[in-house]
């Protein structure tokens, strides 16, 4: 039985691939073969498209190594195309196990043609519409205020849907954050709150961020079930917030889940340096040691079913061509126009926009 | 105060007279029974009907989940309407002061306005957020400012601020219906003191459309909100000295009528620009700023503003704060005189 406020996270298997709990029926070799290969995929996705900074391809990139776990398991709890999803910036493997295509993200990454959001976000900013995936904010914590009205909307109309909304733990310091939760609490809207706690925002760490104990536990202030969980540990993942997905559609109102994880890499290339600047080698070494996907390899192992080492190097390299298709096919749909830039500021274009427009066409055509 | 006289708005039909907030508590009645989509709420709007009244009756009409208190949190109100509009709704927010915006700012400027752009037209906000704004109330610094200003230099969002009944309601209307989001601001002393005809039929008001509330060939006055009954007094006193004032009520601020002004100024050579707001980086700049660069051979005086002061807003001094019909005659005077 999974519940709320636990002292420690919840967890399944252990760090050495051993099951703490009892598998439920749906975890067949397969299926966890499944699990294993979304997260390949995303932690290949994030080694392919890191050289896309060296070589002057993209300005910015926010690794999701390390979570993984936390961020599959969250995409396989939810119904894709269904439930709505207001994300933050590193979280590009919960778009992908969704299913929203690679080139869209790659695209979104790069600002090429073939962008959906036209080139005007800086990278990581994604947003898919067919996926209910809203657009994702630089602003800390302003997406917890609007997936509470989402799910409010939701509750309006009747829907079966629910709100998944997503943060790092620096977001829980801002004033949006305390002000969406407490909202949804009160109006009992449908609404998830995943706090992915990977311990770090930039070079401030989760104990100079909260005087709290845990994130989790933040809940209890606000009337809502407060659930912690072993981020590393996908199938423990999948399990609690399949749970806490079931009970918010059943109308069960809001809940929080805390993940606890860790950003293997740095922040962004901004900061690349994490180790020698504001964490320890030992620390990460810790935490690279409790690495989610060998764990699940380490399971299979154990349950006698090993991914063999040209099992896994065909899974990379399919991964591989993907990322690589991906970037040559955005690559060749070329730069935005330059006059999208005064396009969807309003529903339709008014007169000063239109007026700064023809400036620069008149600058544009001169160059030409 | 003088009373807003309306001009007839084309053909208005059968009509009926109304204040300003009962023209917008109607707006509302009317658009909630017209579409189902439309929400409205915010701290203390539901069952008392708000702090000014604007929302009463509504909740029993129309339900309690359409017509609601929220907890006491900007933030929380303007951000749910983001994730509501975005969800198909058609929220309609009140703030319950304009001077209390503050924690709703970062929901405004990185959400609402910024939602269609950044997503390339994938998610829309389409929202309103209704505020009473301005002074002369006896309501100290944080119950009269006018901070419009602010809301006009972020791309994304429209700014509009009646000053008639007849306008309240065709511009609420006109919010309501549209797809983006929309900043209303409502000149508070003009809530009871504002009177006048509104059609029996339904209409709109469009967004960024001035209205020409007097014709004259010697100069322009041109204003917005709560300083447009003063506007009026002072062209009137003009008129008996024989100075056909013009006095133009720009109603939008974002996006505003530029046409509407330069016309009137290329007409007159002459330019008054009122408004309560602080004198520095007031809208006014943007529009005097735009006579000047359009019209700076065809004016026959320097473009002069009268406007609040660059203080917090006084509370026993607020008359004085706030440009007086004697202090915008004075300044179409010295427009007259150079």
């Amino acid at each position: 039985m999974i519940q709320p406020f636990t002292q420690r996270p919840i967890q399944w298997v252990s760090d050495q691939g051993e099951l703490l709990q009892d598998l439920p029926e749906r975890y067949t070799p397969e299926f966890i073969r499944e699990l294993y290969r979304h997260m390949l995929r995303a932690r290949e996705m994030d080694r392919k498209l890191i050289p896309l900074l060296r070589q002057g391809r993209t300005s910015f990139y926010a690794q999701a190594h390390g979570m993984e776990a936390t961020q599959v398991g969250l995409a396989l709890a939810c119904r894709s195309g269904h439930d709505w999803w207001w994300l933050y910036y590193r979280d590009h493997p919960i778009m992908l196990t969704l299913g929203v295509p690679m080139l869209q993200i790659v695209s979104q990454i790069m600002g090429t043609a073939s962008d959906s959001c036209k080139g005007r976000q800086m990278p990581h900013h994604f947003c898919a519409k067919e996926y209910n995936v809203a657009s994702i904010s630089s602003s800390i914590a302003s997406q917890i205020p609007p997936a509470t009205g989402t799910a409010m909307a939701q509750k309006y109309l009747g829907t079966d849907e629910i709100t998944v909304c997503t943060f790092g733990d620096g977001a829980t310091s801002e004033g949006d954050w305390h002000a969406g939760v407490n909202m949804a609490a009160v109006s009992h809207a449908p609404v998830m709150f995943v706090c992915e706690n990977n311990q770090w925002a930039i070079s401030t760490g989760v104990a100079d961020q909260t005087a709290s104990e845990t994130i989790h536990i933040k809940a209890r202030a606000y009337g809502m079930p407060g659930y912690y969980v072993d981020g590393n540990d996908v199938i423990a993942v999948l399990e609690v917030m399949s749970h806490v997905a079931d009970q918010i559609r059943s109308g069960e109102g809001p809940a929080m889940v805390e993940a606890l994880t860790y950003r293997v890499g740095s922040h962004s290339n901004a900061d690349a340096d994490a180790e020698k600047n504001y964490r320890t080698r030992e620390e990460v070494a810790e935490w690279t040691a409790r690495d989610p996907l060998e764990r699940i390899e380490k399971l299979l192992q154990n349950m006698g079913h090993p991914i063999s080492e040209e099992e896994k190097a065909a899974m990379v390299g399919e991964v591989g061509d993907e990322v690589a298709a991906a970037i040559d096919e955005a690559a060749a749909s070329g730069t935005p126009d330059w006059d999208l830039m005064f396009q969807d500021v309003y529903a339709v274009q008014p007169p000063h926009l239109a007026e700064q427009e023809a400036y620069v066409r008149a600058e544009q055509e001169a160059l030409a | 105060m003088s009373l807003t006289v309306e001009r007839p708005q084309a053909e208005l039909g059968e009509t009926k007279t109304m204040n300003l907030i009962g023209a917008i508590t109607e707006a509302l009645d009317e658009e909630l029974a017209r579409d189902k989509r439309v929400l409205v709420f915010g701290e203390d709007v539901g069952p008392r009907g708000g702090v000014f009244m604007a929302t009463a009756g509504l909740t029993e009409k129309h339900g309690l989940d359409r017509v609601f208190n929220t907890p006491l949190s900007e933030a929380a109100i303007v951000g749910a309407a983001v994730g509501m509009a975005i969800r198909g709704l058609r929220p309609v927010a009140e703030i319950q002061f304009a001077d209390y915006m503050g924690p709703s700012f970062d929901q405004i400027l990185s959400q609402a306005a910024k939602v269609r752009y950044r997503s390339g037209g994938q998610n829309t906000a389409p929202m309103v957020i209704r505020t009473p704004s301005g002074g002369g109330v006896k309501g100290g610094h944080h119950h009269s400012q006018s901070p419009e200003a602010y809301y006009t230099h972020m791309a994304g969002v429209q700014v509009v601020m009646p000053s008639t009944p007849y306008d309240a309601k065709g511009l609420l209307k006109a919010a309501i219906r549209g797809e983006d989001p929309v900043i209303y601001f409502e000149p508070k002393r003009l809530y009871r003191a504002a009177k006048g005809e509104l059609p029996l039929a339904d209409y709109t008001v469009p967004i960024g459309k001035a209205a020409v509330r007097r014709e004259g060939t010697d100069l322009s006055i041109i204003g917005y909100g709560g300083v447009m009954p003063d506007a009026i007094s002072a062209a009137e006193a003009l008129a008996e000295a024989g100075v056909q004032a013009e006095v133009i009520d720009l109603r939008s601020l974002m996006p505003w009528d530029k046409e509407a002004v330069l016309n009137s100024v290329a007409k007159t050579g002459r330019a008054v620009l009122v408004s309560e707001a602080p004198r520095t980086s007031n809208f006014m700049g943007e529009v005097a700023y735009s006579i000047q660069e359009e019209l700076f051979d065809q004016l026959l005086a320097p473009v002069i503003q009268v406007a609040g002061f660059d203080t917090p807003y006084p509370y026993v001094q607020d008359k004085i704060y706030l440009p007086s019909g004697n202090r915008i005659a004075n300044a179409c005077v010295r427009v007259l005189n150079y």
